[in-house]
């Protein structure tokens, strides 16, 4: 009986995603990431609808692993997502979906306890990081610093925790030190909680972060929807350059934090559309390495996860 | 050997694998039992997240299963035998006991971690909360419905109170707090993904092992882990069963 209504849901589902002609573009967003500002800034802005996309946000996620987890459930057409999980659902045929323009580079920070005797990156070793999830970029960025960085990474106890309950536990000592996505390094800063140990741009310079991916068939049907919301993403990303007062307000709203928080946080972000081939070829190299995805020839799969046409297109390149 | 009884479970595994395999449903969703089976094969020989192997991700969650659960029963049983001894206890315990136990346990765990920080002991706790409310609910109810007559019987040879408490009391709940017990390990077993998602620092668990599944985007070994809390809860209440059997001779 089980398997019968999984069998009849699933189609029912398959049937709404091919016809949706009229419906609204269902887009999805991680809670309070600043990396996504540009996606709030074309709501807030009307972007969207100025270049004739209704967009409606179909869901805001805690971390990218469950926003993929939407996309392979057919419940997003396009979504601000971290190019390392997105790059894992795909690799791992869970999700087909496709890169379409930059969100952002760099980003994130490793983070101490205000006054800690960790003062540089080899202090780490013995001692408990939070990670916001394994395979999410901060991942990435820690293992690539403790590399870099000459750090045995069997040394570290990494821990899995959610960046809203890291700066808690830094805070009572749980942890020793974490690696998340801007505001919160930057709120525990703010909080007079925590200090930077290194920001992401001294662990990788111009790391790609965030990612603007489509579902591939909603791609395929739609290609003038998406032609217009990757055109709005390019008018909110150059937006946040003219205008950064006006963004740090938006990002205000959208993650609920001071001004102070924002724009500490802003500092650390670099919002580009522009694509990064040769930074998620690395992040694929690095996920198989892992044994987390099983690519066997990193540029023929990144050939594919990452498509410049459209923006290549709005931009007039 | 009754092995009628699994029939049905071959029937919807075929059913759901020739569904599978046709293609009817999609294995990005829902692997088929073949992909479950090779998922299992990767959580045993390259581990998840990898280099972390599944038995040692049992040996994890039943340690902390079994502390949630033994202090549940610790607590529950004697607890429960008072509130069905006493009705007067009983009265004001009631508003207390009906105010906390609809709570979810996944909502302590905000709490837990503030409580009791991030790892086994909170982890424990939400297990704990989960087993708590059956077992004490069970012999509460295991103590109410023994037959009157046994205790005026008792009474009528000149039993002392504590003889009552322990040769007619205990015993006669003992086959509710059986139940309470098998229905404790069970939502005690239901509350594990949720308890080890509080931060588990070992690296080790199996609900820590289905959320990094999850956040490695294998369905299949999501569902290997699933099946295997299943089969552990399986042959958890087949023991109980077996003890219960043992130990409450009297009532077959």
């Amino acid at each position: 009986m089980l398997t019968i209504c999984f069998s009849i849901l699933f189609s029912l589902q398959m049937q709404d995603m091919v016809r949706g002609e009229e419906k609204p573009i269902r887009i999805g967003y991680l809670q309070s990431d600043i990396h996504q500002l540009a996606c709030w800034v074309a709501m807030e802005k009307g972007f969207y609808r100025k270049n004739g996309v209704d967009a409606k946000v179909a869901g805001i996620f805690r971390a990218g692993p469950e926003e993929m987890s939407a996309f392979a459930a057919g419940a997003l057409d396009m979504g601000y997502v971290g190019e390392a999980p997105a790059t894992t659902a795909v690799a791992n045929r869970v999700a087909k979906a496709t890169v379409l323009a930059q969100v952002n580079t760099e980003g994130s920070a490793i983070m101490v306890k205000k006054g800690s005797p960790i003062k540089k990156p080899a202090d780490l070793a013995g001692k408990t990081v939070a990670i916001p999830g394994h395979s999410t970029v901060q991942d990435f960025l820690l293992q690539k610093a403790l590399y870099k960085f000459k750090v045995d990474p069997k040394m570290v106890n990494t821990i899995v925790l959610k960046p809203p309950e890291m700066i808690g536990a830094l805070k009572t000592g749980q942890i020793d030190g974490f690696i998340a996505w801007e505001p919160y390094p930057a709120k525990a800063q703010t909080m007079g909680v925590g200090e930077v140990l290194l920001t992401s741009n001294q662990i990788w310079k111009n790391h790609p972060c965030c990612v603007l991916v489509s579902d591939d068939g909603f791609r395929h049907l739609h290609p003038k929807n998406v032609e217009g919301l990757v055109k709005a993403h390019v008018q909110a990303t150059d937006f946040i350059h003219e205008f950064p007062d006006e963004a740090v307000k938006i990002g205000m709203k959208y993650t609920g934090m001071d001004e102070e928080t924002v724009r500490t946080a802003m500092k650390n972000v670099n919002y580009t559309y522009e694509l990064s081939i040769d930074g998620e070829t690395e992040y694929v190299d690095f996920l198989s390495r892992l044994k987390y995805i099983d690519v066997p020839h990193a540029e023929t799969f990144v050939n594919r996860f990452i498509d410049p046409k459209v923006l290549e297109k709005v931009v007039g390149k | 050997m009754k092995l009628d009884r699994y029939i049905l479970l071959l029937i919807l595994l075929i059913l759901w694998q020739v569904l599978c395999s046709l293609e009817i449903i999609p294995t990005n969703l829902l692997p088929s039992p073949f992909h479950i089976i090779l998922g299992l094969k990767d959580l045993l020989i390259i581990g998840m997240p990898p280099g972390h192997f599944l038995p040692n991700h049992i040996l994890y969650s039943l340690y902390r299963v079994t502390l949630g659960f033994l202090a549940a029963a610790l607590l529950g049983i004697p607890l429960g035998l008072l509130l069905g001894w006493s009705p007067r206890l009983r009265r004001i315990t009631n508003p207390l006991v009906e105010l906390v136990r609809p709570i979810p346990p996944l909502a302590w765990i905000p709490i837990a971690i503030l409580w009791f920080g991030i790892g086994m002991k909170s982890a424990a706790f939400i297990i704990f909360l989960g087993a708590f409310f059956p077992i004490l609910l069970n012999t509460v109810s295991g103590v109410l419905t023994i037959d009157p007559i046994y205790f005026e019987v008792a009474q009528t040879l000149n039993a002392k109170r504590k003889d009552i408490f322990f040769k007619v009391l205990v015993p006669g709940a003992v086959p509710s707090i059986f139940v309470g017990l098998r229905i404790g390990v069970g939502i005690g077993w239901m509350t594990l993904v949720a308890a080890e998602f509080t931060g588990v620092r070992t690296g080790y668990g199996l609900g820590y092992m289905i959320m990094t599944a999850r956040d490695i985007q294998r369905p299949d070994e999501i569902l290997a882990g699933m099946l295997v809390i299943g089969l552990i809860g399986y042959l958890i209440n087949g023991g109980l069963r077996l003890c219960e059997k043992k130990i409450v001779r009297w009532r077959n």
